[in-house]
């Protein structure tokens, strides 16, 4: 440990040591640093990712996720121009000769903007960012995209960016350059979200109305973050209008939101409440059956934010979620949902040095079962719950570094699930799979060191540490994975742990002025997995920890890329190379059962695995016509020794050709047209090849794991919003949009089962079961 | 177990509602022949079937091809007997064997000619014992006018060993759960030792013809004490026959029998215990 904190220590203070600015110069140069928030003129909602540059120096930075920037200059005049997309570019010139607070309004160009739209100026901060892999999506672009049912989601349009596919059909869950879906870390205002799906993953559980702005990271994920292999999806909420009360509210043909937002005290406190409710159960109300009416099919969920800026160095910041979804029938009942809160305390020590401290809380849980009353009546439950503690320091330390480390601790604690007869005619007894129990600690510390004006380089290290801890009940299995023993240990033993250190870089090279040359290499470790082996997943797959007999997995990833702008910036267009390396990669064996098994862990099988592949896009975020074209090529493969007899085989979501196109045009003022077109190779799957009579039935007999696939699939949406008449004096207005999913009425497969013809049993055909045919929808909301 | 798939299988038929399904046509691959065994061993005293049959491509779609000529024993460890073949492919045993519960048969295969290039198979399976059910009940489900079904309901003191359970349903003397996909396996992970009272071990469904119950019926369960070998051949079957979904299905995977030399199929040897219930007049 004492090493650790030596690496660490040393990580720390070797930019100041490598600078040298701050010790020998000061007294020949003047610094002076200015620091500020920048924010949303019309809502005063925090701003993060905007660019700062200074014209003089040729020197820039950009806000935090809290909206927060601090730039040290050389010069006392200043010439900093704050930009961001979507919004219009401001500058700031002054003199002065000591350190200042220098807070920024940024007003949406859509605001602003005449009949004719006028193109905001655009910066390349896309090609001098020092980083990659990265994609972030304001609520606004997301807002515009067609969607299934007209209900707008995030995790739709995020499975629409290059290297990101949908596990299925429909579904919210994602894979990141080929990766499963748990390998995805989803953090709603930093609290962790273990299950983003409602209604058996048609919805993300992330309300729009509710959300600020979204950034995936498909590699180089920051040294903060870390315990999974493929992605960070970071979700931020909205803070809450800081100028005015504001309410929105939407009625469509899934769902109905309302959100409310405002000034508690007027840009000092703000409160944001947003909740929807689906309502097709509604419609069983209207059912002639009884046992029909009192059918119940919904979900619902609540946002709730207040923010509070008790002084200009320290605000607080309280999020929470609530959701759930509500499922029942005369035969059975099922209900499942998150819960999360997370407290936050922004503390700036010196204008250098931003602190930030998190208290997060994250609850998943669900229960099955049937009602009571009978012999078989029983319910059965699982949950899992998350408390962890993160300390976030940013430190400006010159032009040429910043650094940023912290620490964060977790307390996991997994009740995979208990099952119990219901009332007193059940038959069945208490059937108890024993929790678990596990801390996951890390220590961080990266620098952004920028040596020449074109050159930028990022290294860092994350020190991982996992824990087993009691009590906990330890199953030993025999080389066949049979289980042969059992060890209890008392409550707190630390009985078990692993560490990983984790080293990451990233460097960028710009050439010139429009395009740069990216790369990054990063080693990563997750040491809690999901135990699904169907691609699509459920609510009731369980989360488990590494322990005794499963490994952590890991993964090294090298990327590059190339990045250039046309146009004076209009036009972005990236390609990008990766290639991973996965170990201790998790799969399970032929026919495993994980559902209420407390030898699940003798049903994984691990083994290595390998992606790699090229992503391009060309995208374009201002003028009338916005969106982005993009085309994936990608493989991924696993070994597993038990597993398809030790060979090579495809991995569940490998799709080597995939391509979106994303357009919105802006045909008036109030008038928008939107599509989306998605095309992909269909997944790998496994075919019959040959058949056998046994009990009467035709057993199939398979062709190698993975070794056929889907038919390809490929889907047009498109959607109309027309924005009503802005009247004086009236408060509202009002908005309508139309959708069209899956235009072209293609019947993409979402299964394809063998099945035996009912009239001539040893006639068997193959059958592809689609979901969705052509759906239109209409959604009406109403801004105040 | 077998309550917690048909809970899942519920939750997907709810599912299935927003769903339509249409034929599609797949070009498969070929696979290579092999032999397939499908036999079994009660306590009943009868003629104890084994079916010698072959594997085809998928999509063959005629009744499969079966082994002739061939010699089929089963022994107890003691006892030899020697199954002659009547129809073509189907071996039986003496009208007057039966099993015993706790001894272990082995059934061996020599062939005419090699499948699959071997002519000599083998396979074991354990008789297990099985608790005598006390009776049968059967409980009216119409909540759902569009499905009225009969649940079977079981009364049995399930005994403290680890047991798996087979049930099949007949009416009057016609057995009606006569495919695997039909029959209703569990273990008692969740009643182990418990007195089991009323627990559904089958439903029949008013809109089949097969399965439709008129007053004075009698509807008879068989309950099998099976290996758990031969319960695992069955779940992982059904679950392969009832196909497969993104939601809840793992890849596809062969189902593993207990048949040496790379056979499809199983010997198993399982016990037996009848109840017999009359059906009631439906109100």
């Amino acid at each position: 440990m004492n090493r650790i904190l030596c690496l660490f220590i040393f990580l720390v203070f070797i930019p100041s040591l490598l600078s040298g600015e701050n010790s020998f110069n000061s007294g020949t140069q003047k610094k002076i640093t200015i620091s500020g928030h920048v924010r949303d003129q019309a809502n005063g909602e925090v701003l993060s990712g905007v660019t700062i540059f200074e014209n003089n120096l040729k020197q820039g930075t950009s806000t935090n996720s809290y909206g927060f920037y601090s730039l040290t200059i050389t010069s006392e005049n200043y010439n900093l121009q704050f930009s961001y997309v979507g919004y219009v570019s401001i500058n700031k010139t002054g003199f002065t000769d000591m350190a200042i607070t220098l807070d920024i309004f940024l007003e949406a160009s859509e605001n602003i903007l005449g009949e004719v739209v006028i193109s905001d100026k655009r910066t390349n901060e896309n090609v001098r960012a020092p980083e990659m892999s990265i994609v972030k999506l304001d609520i606004k672009a997301i807002n515009r995209i067609p969607a299934l049912f007209g209900e707008i989601d995030l995790v739709k349009v995020i499975q629409l960016l290059p290297g990101v596919q949908s596990t299925s059909e429909g579904s919210s869950g994602f894979s990141v350059r080929g990766g499963s879906a748990d390998q995805n870390l989803v953090l709603l205002d930093e609290a962790t979200i273990h299950n983003a799906s409602h209604l058996m993953g048609f919805f993300s559980v992330f309300n729009n109305d509710a959300v600020k702005d979204v950034t995936l990271y498909k590699g180089d994920i920051p040294a903060a973050y870390g315990g999974r292999l493929s992605s960070l999806l970071d979700i931020r909420m909205k803070d809450g209008n800081a100028r005015k009360f504001g309410m929105s509210a939407s009625i469509g043909s899934v769902s109905s939101k309302l959100m409310i937002e405002g000034p508690i005290i007027k840009d000092k406190t703000t409160f944001l409440v947003a909740g929807r409710r689906t309502y097709a159960d509604l419609f069983l109300l209207l059912a002639k059956d009884e046992n029909v009416r009192d059918n119940k099919l919904y979900f619902y969920d609540v946002n709730v934010k207040l923010s509070h800026v008790i002084n200009d160095n320290n605000r607080l910041y309280l999020s929470g979620y609530f959701g759930r979804d509500n499922f029942k029938n005369v035969f059975a009942l099922f209900g499942f949902g998150n819960q999360t809160a997370s407290l936050r305390w922004n503390h700036l020590f010196s204008r250098k040095l931003f602190f930030n401290m998190s208290l997060i809380y994250s609850r998943y849980k669900y229960e099955l079962g049937t009602p009571e009353g009978d012999a078989n009546s029983f319910l059965w439950d699982s949950k899992m719950y998350d408390y962890s503690a993160r300390f976030d320091f940013t430190h400006y330390l010159t032009n040429k570094h910043t650094l940023r480390y912290g620490a964060t601790t977790m307390y996991h604690t997994f009740y995979p699930g208990s099952a119990s007869g219901l009332g007193t005619n059940s038959s069945f007894t208490e059937f108890i799979l024993p929790a678990e129990y596990a801390l996951e600690h890390s220590l961080y510390a990266t620098d952004e060191f920028k040596p020449w004006e074109k050159f930028t380089i990022k290294y860092g290290l994350r020190y991982a540490l996992f824990q087993n801890i009691g009590p906990g009940t330890y199953y030993s299995f025999d080389e066949n994975h049979n289980p042969v023993d059992s060890t209890v240990y008392a409550k707190g033993d630390i009985f078990n742990r692993y560490s990983s250190f984790e080293p990451r870089i990233a460097f960028t090279l710009l050439l010139n002025d429009v395009s740069s040359i990216k790369g990054s290499y990063s080693h990563s470790a997750q040491f809690i997995s999901l135990a699904q082996n169907s691609t699509a997943g459920t609510p009731l797959d369980v989360w488990l920890p590494a322990s005794l007999n499963v490994k952590p997995q890991l993964c090294d990833q090298v990327s590059a890329g190339y990045f250039r702008n046309f146009k004076k910036n209009m036009y972005e267009v990236s390609t990008e190379l990766y290639y991973k390396d996965l170990k201790n990669v998790i799969d399970f064996r032929d026919h495993a059962q994980l559902l209420l098994n407390q030898y699940l862990e003798g049903e994984m099988r691990t083994g290595i695995g390998y992606s790699y592949g090229i992503e391009t896009m060309v995208r374009k975020d201002a003028g009338r016509l916005t969106g982005w074209i993009s085309y994936t090529y990608s493989r991924s493969f696993r070994i597993v020794k038990e597993i398809n007899d030790g060979n090579r085989y495809n991995a569940p979501y490998d799709k080597p050709h995939s391509a979106n196109i994303v357009v919105n045009y802006d045909i008036s003022k109030r008038l928008t047209a939107s599509a989306t077109w998605v095309y992909a190779t269909g997944l790998p799957v496994t075919f019959p090849t040959g058949r056998a009579v046994v009990g009467n039935s035709i057993l199939p007999i398979f062709s190698n794991r993975n070794a056929f696939r889907m038919p390809d699939y490929h889907r047009l949406d498109v959607s109309v919003s027309l924005k009503g008449k802005e009247k004086p004096g009236r408060k509202w207005r009002g908005e309508l949009n139309l959708s069209v999913y899956n235009a072209y009425n293609r019947h993409n497969a979402w299964s394809i089962n063998f099945v035996a013809d009912p009239n001539d049993p040893n006639i068997t055909y193959a059958e592809k079961t689609y979901l969705f045919s052509i759906i239109p929808a209409v959604t009406y909301s109403i801004k105040f | 177990m077998g309550q917690l798939r048909i809970i899942i299988k519920l939750l997907l038929l709810s599912m299935m509602v927003v769903s339509c399904t249409e034929r599609i046509d797949i070009k498969l691959d070929e696979n290579y022949t092999r032999l397939v065994v499908d036999g079994s061993i009660s306590t009943e005293t009868m003629a104890h079937k084994v079916v010698l049959s072959m594997t085809s491509d998928y999509f063959y779609n005629m009744p499969p091809e079966m082994v002739t000529g061939a010699s089929v024993t089963i022994t107890d460890g003691v006892f030899i007997q020697v199954l002659t073949e009547g129809l073509p492919g189907v071996y039986s045993t003496d009208p007057t064997y039966f099993g015993e519960v706790g001894h272990t048969y082995t059934l061996n295969i020599i062939l005419a000619d090699p499948i699959g290039g071997y002519t000599d198979y083998t396979a074991s399976s354990t008789l297990m014992p099985v608790a005598s059910v006390d009776s049968i009940g059967l409980e009216l489900h119409d909540e759902w006018a569009q499905y009225i079904y009969w649940e079977v309901k079981c009364y049995l003191q399930d005994p403290p060993t680890t047991d798996y359970y087979r049930c099949k349903i007949s009416k009057n003397s016609q057995m009606i759960t006569d495919t695997l996909i039909e029959w209703y396996v569990t273990d008692d992970k969740y009643f182990n030792g418990y007195y089991i009272d009323g627990a559904a071990i089958g439903y029949l469904e008013q809109s089949y013809a097969d399965e439709f119950l008129a007053a004075g019926d009698t509807i008879t369960a068989e309950i099998n004490g099976i290996e758990k070998e031969y319960a695992t051949f069955i779940w992982d079957a059904q679950v392969e026959l009832w196909g497969s979904n993104p939601l809840f299905s793992g890849p596809r995977a062969n189902i593993k029998g207990n048949i040496s030399n790379g056979a499809i199929g199983y010997f198993a040897a399982y016990s037996i215990t009848r109840a017999t219930v009359i059906a009631p007049e439906y109100k």
